[in-house]
């Protein structure tokens, strides 16, 4: 099987604005300094609202920030080709987006996007990105769209590895999940990881998941990243008041 | 004028404006309502269409290719204002857009048809140029409105579509095709159904006009076909102008959606 390669992160002092329906500016994110290790799985843990969405439209470019550098291996990504960084740095939205047709047409849809030879059913490849995910090669003739919630978002995150990026982002990847199923999801993660050595970055509300995945964490509130450290010292010796009170009460941060 | 056209004397047009106060006074009698408008509404008609009589006779008799290029000009102007005014949600620059592409839609396929096909001489005949024209910019026009809002709704509705495409690796152009297609969709449904149903729904303006005028049947309805088949081109043209010029406007160099351009 052939090894991935993950990539570094690192942000420096990235900051991001804001306009509100009246026009006036919001700082987003307000100087974010991050350094996310090649193969690392790190998690970025806070409340609702408190910039974690927009973080991660900066790293493959979806938005670009209002100051500061994002360095990918050590290259500042503004500098690099939009459509080749999202090829090194795939990113999985919160809500899966299926396309219409079958699970099949789904994952060789960005290699259609890219011009590139389609993997075919029984590929190597396809199976073992399938197996990954946990989904069954019989789903891949089956239209996409009528998968449960859960498989849809496995699809969505085996669509991403397909195209073997040295950096994968998810954004709440279990938030439309049922605990087993974000079991499944966190063990996915781990053989993903240890398969492929890929760097995944990881935003999330589900702290079960992250305890049990993470090698590193960050708290995000308020634009700011209030701490961040090794995960184990993170969740068992929070020092920031503020990530104390988020890990005895997390939904109550929620609001 | 030809043989065949029977005269509408004055007094013939002030029995028939007895028919509009007929009904007003009726339905003022029965307290339904509506007369002030009718009655407002039938007034306007004539001032307008006697100005536009009156203007169209002095364009006539100049016999000067300025005058109808004026006229034009405004019929073109008025249309970029009546899309501007009727969508809600404008792309990123609107009125630039709308306007390139109405007047390339619009006057290829007037120029193709006046010149190439019936080839008018004088090539400014306003007879024929005025009226073929007007149909052509009001078809495109409607075409224009439908286009231009339905891209920008189909843009915001499919954000989460465009974005994933984008994030799995699609530029610009190949994330925000499906929305593009449907906004032509929209906008290629009134010329549509409007040639399917011709003939048999309704007898088309232009084609009764002739007949009435004395024009032998089928040399009408050979007018209508033509008439309909640039009126389709140029709708299409003007659209997928607009669809083309105005998806830039939605994303960045950079293969971004602009979140901040979902304005008026």
């Amino acid at each position: 099987m052939m090894k991935g390669v993950g990539e570094s992160l690192a942000l420096e002092d990235v900051r991001k604005t804001r306009r509100d329906p009246e026009g006036n500016p919001v700082e987003i994110l307000r100087g974010i300094n991050l350094v996310v290790p090649a193969g690392s799985l790190t998690v970025v843990v806070g409340p609702s609202g408190g910039g974690k969405s927009t973080l991660l439209r900066l790293l493959n470019r979806l938005e670009d920030p209002d100051g500061g550098r994002i360095l990918l291996a050590g290259v500042d990504i503004a500098s690099l080709d939009p459509l080749a960084l999202r090829r090194r740095v795939a990113a999985v939205p919160q809500v899966p987006f299926m396309y219409d047709g079958s699970v099949l047409a789904n994952l060789q849809r960005p290699f259609v996007f890219r011009n590139l030879p389609q993997p075919s059913a029984d590929s190597v490849e396809t199976r073992r990105v399938l197996d990954l995910c946990r989904l069954p090669a019989e789903l891949l003739p089956r239209q996409a769209r009528s998968l449960s919630v859960g498989q849809q978002q496995r699809l969505a995150l085996a669509r991403a590895l397909l195209l073997e990026p040295g950096v994968l982002l998810l954004d709440e990847p279990t938030s439309a999940l049922d605990p087993p199923t974000a079991d499944q999801l966190g063990q996915s993660l781990r053989d993903i990881r240890r398969e492929r050595g890929l760097t995944l970055l990881m935003l999330t509300h589900d702290l079960r998941l992250a305890r049990r995945v993470a090698d590193r964490a960050a708290f995000l509130e308020s634009g700011r990243i209030l701490e961040e450290g090794a995960a184990a010292d993170f969740f068992e010796n929070p020092r920031a008041d503020a990530l104390r009170r988020f890990l005895s009460a997390p939904e109550a941060a929620h609001e | 004028m030809s043989d065949g056209v029977v005269d509408l004397s004055l007094i013939d047009l002030a029995l028939v404006y007895g028919l509009v106060l007929f009904v007003a006074g009726l339905a003022r009698w029965n307290g339904i309502g509506q007369e002030r408008d009718l009655l407002w509404s039938s007034l306007r008609m004539i001032a307008q269409l006697l100005t536009v009589g009156y203007l169209l006779k002095t364009v006539f008799s100049l016999a000067s290719p300025v005058p109808v290029l004026l006229i034009l000009l405004v019929m073109g102007g008025f249309a970029v204002h009546a899309v501007g005014a009727r969508v809600q949600e404008r792309m990123p620059r609107f009125h630039r857009v709308v306007g390139i592409s109405l007047f390339i839609g619009c006057f290829g396929a007037t120029f193709f048809f006046c010149t190439l096909v019936i080839g008018l001489t004088p090539w400014y005949d306003p007879r024929y140029l005025i009226p073929l024209a007007g149909m052509i910019i009001g078809n495109s026009m409607t075409g224009a409105s439908l286009a231009a809002e339905r891209l920008a709704a189909e843009m915001k509705e499919r954000r989460l579509e465009i974005e994933t495409s984008l994030c799995l690796g699609a530029n610009a152009r190949q994330a925000s095709a499906e929305a593009v297609r449907g906004a032509f969709r929209a906008a290629l449904i009134p010329s549509i159904n409007a040639m399917a149903a011709m003939g048999i729904v309704f007898l088309p303006g232009m084609m009764t006009g002739q007949i009435l005028s004395g024009t032998e049947p089928l040399l009408a309805v050979r007018y209508q076909i033509a008439i309909m088949c640039v009126i389709t081109a140029s709708v299409a043209v003007t659209t997928f102008l607009i669809l083309i010029f105005g998806r830039r406007g939605f994303f960045t160099r950079a293969h971004q959606l602009r979140l901040d351009n979902f304005t008026k």
